[in-house]
């Protein structure tokens, strides 16, 4: 046989596979199969691929949705955040590493600065919930204001209309609430601006509770896993 | 520290571009509204960040490993809406057909906007539209063994963008 007539062969597998030969053309090409390990396997194939085709809509095979102008400057701007999160959980690490003076050090400094007057001197914080539903995601930022606390929280993966209240936890123990929001799907902006009279410098956690389920955060950089 | 292929902002930037599309087009598809679609391109690359360290160029391409992340994020987004009861406040009901089975043509569609122009053109018209390869080969000009081939090197082509999509059947 020579390679032509293979390759003849061959280049009908497609129109086989879909079912578009003739009797008398079917019958020829089953004929070659018989003897031709290569083409039986390719036929395999081609066929796995043909029995995939119904699934498509030919209607859809015209231009795709164009991607939105301004989405890839979100993409970064929520990556630039994440970079944010993961610079301040390495310094948090280092400065678990860094050993025992430097924490002794860092622990007077805090102790005269932050913790009498507490209020504006405490950095803002960004605290990710990690303990989380694999669907869940919660994130907030804390920043110190005169009046104690400002918070903005954001969530998805809950239910749409879902109430989520807020709590901060004080470093003696109390829990404060610092108000509620609902979640809506398909909003605007997920994230909502809650406010506390408790001071940052004083916050030891942050707590929300979603339906029936409480999730809390460490604050203070103490506890958060890295 | 292992060097992932997006450990850099730039990196993200990159893939986005290269990929972004892509992914939107998929997320749109999948989930019938755009505004869930942004979302889920949004969180892909999100997950992908944090997962930048642990990718390895040489088991997969960053195409394939986002396209998995997008998966899963679309299937997180689809239960979240099963979960959910009525019709979201202010939107519009997105579409409710069975997910994998959406997942699926969109990888077989967007296949078929892979391959080049003259094999789609034949599978379309011989495929989906049921014409005989005599008249498709009149219309195109061409011999009929032309037609013929034409199908076979274009469920080919198929075969290889179907992997390209992230199809593992």
């Amino acid at each position: 046989m020579t390679a032509d007539h293979n390759r003849e062969w061959r280049e009908s597998l497609g129109a086989y596979a879909l079912g578009h030969l003739s009797d008398e053309e079917r019958a020829g090409l089953e004929a070659h199969l018989e003897g031709c390990a290569d083409c039986r396997a390719e036929l395999e194939s081609l066929s796995a691929v043909g029995r995939l085709l119904p699934l498509a809509d030919p209607e859809q095979l015209g231009t795709p949705p164009a991607l939105p102008r301004d989405l890839g400057d979100r993409v970064m701007a929520s990556i630039a955040g994440e970079r944010r999160q993961s610079r301040r959980r390495r310094f948090r690490f280092g400065f678990a590493l860094s050993g025992a003076t430097a924490a002794i050090a860092a622990a007077a400094i805090l102790a005269i600065f932050i913790l009498p007057g507490g209020g504006e001197e405490a950095p803002s914080q960004e605290v990710a919930f990690a303990s989380l539903p694999p669907k869940m995601q919660i994130g907030a930022r804390l920043e110190p204001r005169p009046f104690g606390t400002e918070l903005h929280v954001y969530v998805s993966g809950v239910r749409s209309g879902e109430l989520c209240r807020v709590f901060l936890e004080s470093k003696n123990g109390n829990r404060l609430s610092a108000g509620s929001f609902r979640y809506r799907w398909g909003g605007e902006d997920s994230q909502a601006t809650l406010s506390s009279g408790l001071d940052l410098a004083r916050t030891k956690a942050i707590g929300i509770r979603v339906g029936d389920r409480t999730f809390v955060e460490s604050v203070d950089g103490g506890g958060e896993a890295s | 520290m292992a060097s992932g292929a997006l450990t850099r902002e730039q990196d993200v930037r990159e893939a986005y571009s290269a990929h972004g599309s892509e992914l939107y087009g998929f997320a749109v598809r999948s989930l019938g509204d755009a505004g869930l679609a942004e979302e889920a391109v949004q969180e892909t690359f999100v997950r992908a960040w944090r997962a930048g360290e642990r990718f390895d160029p040489q088991i997969g391409s960053l195409r394939t490993w986002l396209f998995a992340i997008l998966r899963n994020v679309v299937i997180d987004l689809g239960r979240a809406r099963a979960a959910r009861p009525g019709v979201a406040e202010g939107g519009i009901e997105p579409s409710v057909e069975p997910l994998n089975e959406v997942l699926l043509s969109w990888q077989v569609e967007e296949a078929l906007r892979r391959i080049g122009e003259d094999h789609r053109r034949v599978i379309v018209e011989s495929f989906y539209r049921g014409r005989p390869y005599a008249e498709i080969a009149e219309e195109l000009g061409v011999p009929e063994g032309t037609v013929k081939s034409r199908v076979y090197y274009g469920l080919r082509a198929l075969r290889v963008a179907l992997e390209e999509t992230g199809y593992d059947g």
